[in-house]
C-alpha cells in the first residue's frame, strides 16, 4: 500500500511516518506543493494524506490534480481549518475524508484503514486478527467462527483496535473515536473501562485470549502476549 | 426628563417667577398713579367746594359743623390731608348688610370768608382684592397661554428637529459591535445634531473594526495553535509506542499529553466560538430537531445510563432552517449541560414544540450569578473537566440566529429554553 502524505511540518510529517511505516504501508513524503505535484505526476499512490494549507500553493489545486491523473486514488484531508467551506469543497472535489489538527495518530491511522477498505475491497473484506474476523460492511464479528454479539461501541472499539494493533492507544484517543471530539465529560474514561471489560467477557467466552492490555492506566493495547 | 421638557420647565418656572414680581409691581404702580389721579380730582372738587363757599355762602345743602378744638389745635394753618379710609355702605339688596368700601379721601382745613372750614371730599377706590384679583387672573391667563404655546412649539420642534435625534438614538441602542454593517444615522441639519452624528459614526466604526481584528487575530492565533499541538501531541503518542519507556515516565509523559489534550480542546472551542462569531457557518438548511436530538441522546447514552438519569421527551416534528453544525452544536452542549449539572438518577426533560426548545434538568442550584451563566469561562461547578464554555456557544449560536435564550430555577430544577421565533 502506497500512500504519499503532503505536509508542510516536517516534524508532524515524521511522526505520521514513523507511526504508519510498522503497518503494511510504504510512506513517501513531501513537504510542498511543488514537490507534491511532481511526486504525483511520477508516481501512483493509493492513499494521499493531503495538508491543504502548503506554504507554495493551496492544497485544494492538488486535489484537482489527484482526481484527474488517478481517481481510484483515497484522499484523506488534514487541514489545522476545519471550517466548512473547506471542509465541503474538499469534499465536493472527491476527498474522502478530513481529519483536522490536532489529531490522534491512531485516528488517522484508523480512518486510512478504512479508506483503503472502501477504495479497495469496496468494503468487502474482512480483517483478522488471529482467530477474529471482523466484517466492515456487514458490522459483524466473528471469533473462532462464532458469532458475537457486540454492541455498537464494542464494535467500534474492537474495530479501532484491530486497525491499531500492537499500538498504545490512550484513552483520550479512544473516548475521541467512540463519542466524537466535542464530547467534554469527565465519566468518559469510566465507560472505555466498562465496554472494554464487557468486551473482554464476550471475547474470552468464545474462546479468544485476553489481547487488551491495560498499559500504566494511561491507555491500552491490542496485542498478543 | 426630556431635555426641552427640563428647558421648558425651567422657562416656564422662570416666567412664573417674573409675571408673579410684575403683577406686585404692577399693583403698586398702578395704585400710586390711580391715587394721584384720584387726588388731584379730590382737590379739583375741594376748590369748586371753596369757591363756593367764598362765593355763595352759606351752602344750604351742607351741614356745617363746628370744627373740634383739637382739630384746631393740630391744624391751624390751611393743611390738606389725603388718606384712604373705609366707609361702610348698606348693600342695596340685601336688608341690613353691609359693606366696606375703601375710599380716598382729602381733608382740607381751609378759612374761608374768616371762618375755619373743615372740607373732605372723597371717592371710591377700586378694593385691594380686586386688584389682586385682576392681576393674578390675567398673570394666570398669560402662563396658561405661554404654557400652549410652548406645547405646541415643543411637539413642533419635537417633531422636525429632535425626531432624527430619537431615530438614531434607537439605532444606537440596536447598535451591535457584531454587526457587520456600519451604523446608519439619519442626517439633521443641526449643527450639534451634525456634530453628534459624525462623532458617533466614527466611534462606531472604530469599535466594528477593532472588534473585526481581534476576532481575527484570535481566530487566527488559535489556527496557529494547532499545528504545534497537533506536533506535540503526535510525537507523544508515538514515545509512548516505545518499549523502553518506564513506568514513571509513562505516568509524566501521560501528565504531559493530558495537559497538551486540554488545551488542545480549549483551543479547539475557542475557534469554534469565534466562527460562530464571525458568521463563518452561513449554509442554512432545514433540520429536523426531534432527529438531531434522538441522535445525540443515543451518543450521550453512556453517560446518561451511568448517572441513572430518566429522560422524558416531548418533540414535534417542525424543522427550523438554520445551519446544520451550529444546531448540533446547541443540542450536544445542551444536552451535555444538563448532564453534566445533574444528580444522581435526576432527570432530563427535552420539550419542542416547534417554537421553544426547553431543557429542564434537575440540580443543585447554582453557585454563582444566573446572569454569568452564558458567559465564557464562569463554570457553574468545580468539574474539573468542564472548560466552562458550552454555555456560551449555547448563547453565540443563539445570538447569530437571532433566538432568545432564557435560563430559570424552580424548584431545584434548571431550565434553559431557546425561543426559535423573534
Amino acid at each position: 500500500m502506497k500512500i504519499l502524505i503532503v505536509e508542510d511540518e516536517i516534524e508532524l510529517l515524521e511522526t505520521i511516518v514513523s507511526y504508519l511505516k510498522n503497518e503494511d504501508f510504504i510512506c513517501e513524503k513531501a513537504t510542498t506543493f511543488f514537490e507534491a505535484e511532481d511526486k504525483l505526476i511520477s508516481f501512483k499512490y493509493d492513499i494521499i494524506l493531503l495538508d491543504i494549507t502548503l506554504p507554495d500553493g493551496n492544497g485544494i489545486d492538488l486535489l484537482k490534480l489527484i482526481k484527474e491523473e488517478s481517481p481510484t486514488t483515497g484522499v484523506l484531508i488534514v487541514s489545522a481549518k476545519d471550517s466548512l467551506d473547506d471542509k465541503l469543497t474538499g469534499l465536493d472535489l472527491g476527498a474522502d475524508d478530513y481529519i483536522t489538527k490536532p489529531f490522534h495518530l491512531a485516528e488517522l491511522n484508523s480512518r486510512i484503514n478504512s479508506l483503503i477498505r472502501r477504495r479497495k475491497f469496496e468494503g468487502d473484506e474482512t480483517i483478522q486478527f488471529n482467530e477474529i474476523k471482523i466484517n466492515p460492511t456487514s458490522k459483524t464479528v466473528t471469533v473462532n467462527d462464532k458469532p458475537i454479539e457486540l454492541t455498537k461501541k464494542e464494535y467500534n472499539l474492537l474495530l479501532y483496535f484491530v486497525t491499531n494493533k500492537n499500538k498504545v492507544l490512550t484513552k483520550e484517543s479512544i473516548a475521541e473515536h467512540l463519542w466524537g471530539d466535542n464530547i467534554e465529560m469527565a465519566d468518559s474514561f469510566d465507560f472505555i473501562y466498562t465496554h472494554m471489560g464487557n468486551l473482554r467477557k464476550k471475547m474470552k467466552k468464545l474462546g479468544a485470549p485476553n489481547y487488551l492490555q491495560t498499559m500504566y492506566g494511561l491507555g491500552y493495547k491490542f496485542a498478543e502476549k | 426628563m426630556k431635555l426641552i421638557e427640563k428647558t421648558s420647565r425651567t422657562y416656564l418656572i422662570l416666567s412664573a417667577i417674573i409675571f408673579m414680581l410684575s403683577g406686585v409691581m404692577l399693583y403698586f404702580v398702578l395704585t400710586t398713579v390711580m391715587n394721584n389721579r384720584l387726588d388731584k380730582k379730590l382737590l379739583y372738587n375741594k376748590e369748586v367746594i371753596a369757591k363756593h363757599f367764598k362765593y355763595e355762602y352759606p351752602l344750604t345743602i351742607f351741614e356745617a359743623g363746628e370744627l373740634t378744638e383739637s382739630e384746631n389745635k393740630m391744624y391751624p394753618k390751611d393743611t390738606i390731608v389725603y388718606k384712604d379710609t373705609l366707609i361702610s355702605h348698606a348693600i342695596d339688596d340685601i336688608e341690613g348688610a353691609e359693606e366696606y368700601e375703601k375710599y380716598r379721601q382729602l381733608t382740607a382745613y381751609e378759612t374761608l370768608q374768616g371762618k375755619r372750614y373743615k372740607i373732605i371730599t372723597r371717592n371710591s377706590l377700586v378694593r385691594n382684592q380686586d386688584f389682586v384679583l385682576i392681576i393674578t387672573l390675567s398673570t394666570i391667563v398669560i402662563i396658561l397661554l405661554l404654557l400652549t404655546g410652548l406645547w405646541i412649539l415643543n411637539t413642533q420642534i419635537a417633531k422636525n428637529i429632535w425626531k432624527p435625534f430619537y431615530k438614531n438614538l434607537d439605532r444606537l441602542k440596536n447598535f451591535s459591535i457584531q454587526d457587520q454593517n456600519p451604523i446608519q444615522l439619519e442626517p439633521s441639519n443641526v449643527d450639534e445634531f451634525k456634530e453628534l452624528n459624525s462623532s458617533l459614526k466614527n466611534l462606531t466604526n472604530k469599535l466594528q473594526s477593532d472588534f473585526n481584528s481581534l476576532k481575527e487575530f484570535s481566530e487566527n492565533a488559535s489556527h496557529e495553535m494547532q499545528t504545534p499541538l497537533a506536533i506535540m501531541q503526535s510525537k507523544i503518542e508515538l514515545l509512548l509506542q516505545s518499549t523502553t519507556v518506564t513506568k514513571e515516565q509513562s505516568e509524566q509523559l501521560q501528565s504531559i499529553y493530558q495537559a497538551g489534550q486540554r488545551l488542545s480542546k480549549l483551543n479547539k472551542t475557542l475557534l469554534l466560538l469565534a466562527k460562530v462569531e464571525n458568521r463563518q457557518f452561513s449554509v442554512q438548511e432545514e433540520i429536523s430537531l426531534k432527529e438531531l436530538i434522538e441522535r445525540q441522546l443515543e451518543n450521550y447514552e453512556d453517560f446518561i445510563i451511568n448517572k441513572k438519569l430518566k429522560v422524558t421527551t416531548h418533540l414535534s416534528d417542525t424543522r427550523i432552517t438554520t445551519n446544520a453544525i451550529l444546531a448540533d452544536t446547541l443540542i450536544s452542549n445542551l444536552l451535555s449541560n444538563a448532564i453534566k449539572h445533574n444528580i444522581e438518577k435526576g432527570t432530563i426533560d427535552i420539550m419542542y414544540d416547534g417554537e421553544k426548545l426547553l431543557f429542564s434538568n434537575t440540580g443543585s442550584i447554582l453557585e454563582q450569578d444566573p446572569e454569568n451563566l452564558f458567559n465564557r469561562f464562569k463554570k457553574a461547578s468545580t468539574l474539573k473537566d468542564s472548560l466552562g464554555l458550552g454555555l456560551a456557544i449555547v448563547k453565540k449560536i443563539a445570538d447569530v440566529n437571532n433566538w432568545s435564550i432564557a435560563y430559570s430555577y424552580e424548584s431545584k430544577v434548571h431550565k434553559i429554553s431557546v425561543l426559535f421565533k423573534t
